[in-house]
């Protein structure tokens, strides 16, 4: 959480950004793109065709160490000795009680070395925490080290990515990772995304962000900024920090339990607590609207009854209709009502996701 | 410089007399701070407003927003077509994105709003 002590960081990409029209905004102590003129159009450009997104603000840590899998597989919610090298996996961090700290991305880079990417805006909390749980570990914050990240993401990423490079198929499977050769040095990418769709993310040194950025745009990548980044994440019910994870959910509030893999029988922090779980009691669940956008705080009735509360909003790009997700009392059947600042007014309970994945595609 | 033919809130509405009648609007800057608009809710013909107080909503992409009125009265015509239109106030909030009209009762209504130069420096101050 960024303070009034604390400059506000700048992506590397601030010119650019400023020369595209880009609207920006203080987020998790940056100055980042909301959007470049059009929250809706930068959604369905990333849907139909292939967006870029500049995500340099995500905090970026390495961890080497002989027994750094180990280590990492105790203090992450996530099995991490069984990930294979070359293959990134999700996972999250997890308080001693279950509850969610943080959900981030483990890259096995080699045997002995991982690389980690965690929310902006937990940075700092997550990286105390994982110098207090990594006692014996090589670990390194590179989030100011003056690259960043450019997610390439759409059914048309492949291609840009064949182009940018001139070698095609590279991660040919979701999760895969890898050194891609280019005209500004090897590119350390992973076939990972935020949008549910075939997509890369790229990880990028400060001599190689400027001109990577440029040339996926002009091979045709629409920017996009961080406004239709949140469009996408729900429109795929992706789940966010602090919407529809948080210290007081559990995996199995959320149905994220591919993220604690092994937990039945791991030893980990938070392990024991999330094994005491008798009955889940809330289920995350899916609503479209037909006008007003249910945001985030809204209250959730079910037959009348208060059951929950949104966790997340939007108006859906490509589905031209608001969306939402909510965590309620698990069970709920009958008609779902949502309390529009003041006004209750129906709602579909919708399964989700609710734009299907093509992610592995 | 806004249009001087008017006066404005602080709240990014601004309302225009004529005669006994105030049309009310919100300004370019409003929308644009709120960017893609997707909702409009606006009252019926013969409902009261007062000033400072909520007449109706906007929604974005991004946010939902009051809209206060400038003014105490009855509204007497709403641009009932803008719910259909948003684009209409995306792109003219100033003229053809009107939203309602008010009867007042005194022709010193807009007393103490804002004028075009003041609104101004609110705008700069926000920017």
């Amino acid at each position: 959480m960024a303070t009034e002590t604390q400059p506000i960081l700048n992506t590397p990409l601030l010119a650019s950004h400023e020369q595209l029209g880009a609207k920006l905004v203080p987020f998790a102590g940056w100055r980042m793109p909301l959007d470049y003129g059009s929250i809706l159009g930068e959604s369905r450009a990333v849907r139909s065709g292939a967006g870029v997104f500049d995500v340099s603000h995500m905090a970026r840590f390495l961890f080497r160490g002989p027994d750094v899998a180990a280590q990492l597989d105790h203090a992450l919610g996530g099995s991490i000795l069984d990930q294979p090298v070359g293959k990134a996996r999700y996972t999250m961090i997890l308080q001693e009680d279950g509850g969610i700290l943080d959900d981030l991305i483990t890259y096995r880079t080699a045997a002995d070395e991982i690389f980690m990417v965690v929310n902006a805006s937990n940075r700092h909390r997550d990286w105390d925490l994982l110098m207090e749980r990594l006692p014996a570990v090589e670990c390194a914050d590179l989030t100011e080290d003056g690259g960043g990240i450019l997610a390439l993401q759409g059914p048309d990423s492949k291609r840009i990515l064949a182009e940018l490079s001139g070698v095609s198929d590279f991660c040919p499977e979701f999760l895969d990772l890898g050194e891609l050769p280019s005209e500004w040095g090897d590119l350390f990418i992973a076939r990972t995304g935020y949008t549910g769709e075939h997509g890369y993310e790229i990880f990028v040194s400060a001599e190689q962000i400027v001109p990577v950025w440029s040339k996926l745009l002009a091979l045709g990548a629409a920017p996009v900024g961080l406004g239709a980044r949140d469009v996408l994440r729900l429109e795929a019910a992706l789940p966010l920090y602090g919407h529809e994870i948080h210290e007081t959910i559990t995996p199995f509030d959320v149905n994220l339990r591919f993220a604690i893999k092994g937990w039945k029988t791991r030893t980990f922090i938070g392990g024991d607590a999330l094994r005491a779980i008798k009955d889940v009691e809330r289920e995350l669940i899916g609503f479209t609207a037909t006008q007003r956008v249910p945001r985030e705080g809204y209250p959730v009735f079910c037959d009348g009854a208060e059951v929950g509360v949104i966790c997340s909003g939007v108006f859906s790009a490509t589905l031209e209709h608001p969306i939402a997700t909510a965590l309620v009392k698990k069970g709920c059947e009958g008609s779902f009502t949502v309390d529009f600042r003041g006004k209750q007014l129906p709602v579909e309970r919708t399964a989700t996701p609710f734009v299907p994945h093509r992610s592995r595609a | 410089m806004r249009p001087t033919d008017r006066s404005y809130l602080e709240s990014h509405e601004w309302a225009q007399l004529d005669g006994d009648i105030v049309t009310v609007g919100i300004t370019d800057f409003a929308v644009e701070q709120l960017g893609e608009l997707v909702y409009l809710d606006l009252p019926a013909v013969g409902t009261d407003v007062s000033t400072g107080q909520g007449f109706g909503e906007v929604e974005s992409v991004k946010a939902v927003s009051d809209m206060n009125s400038p003014v105490d009265g009855e509204v007497i015509a709403v641009n009932s077509d803008l719910t259909d239109n948003l684009d209409t106030l995306q792109n003219h909030p100033l003229n053809a994105g009107w939203l309602i009209k008010v009867k007042v009762a005194s022709a010193d209504a807009l007393h103490g709003l804002l004028d075009a130069a003041a609104y101004e420096q609110i705008v700069a101050s926000q920017s």
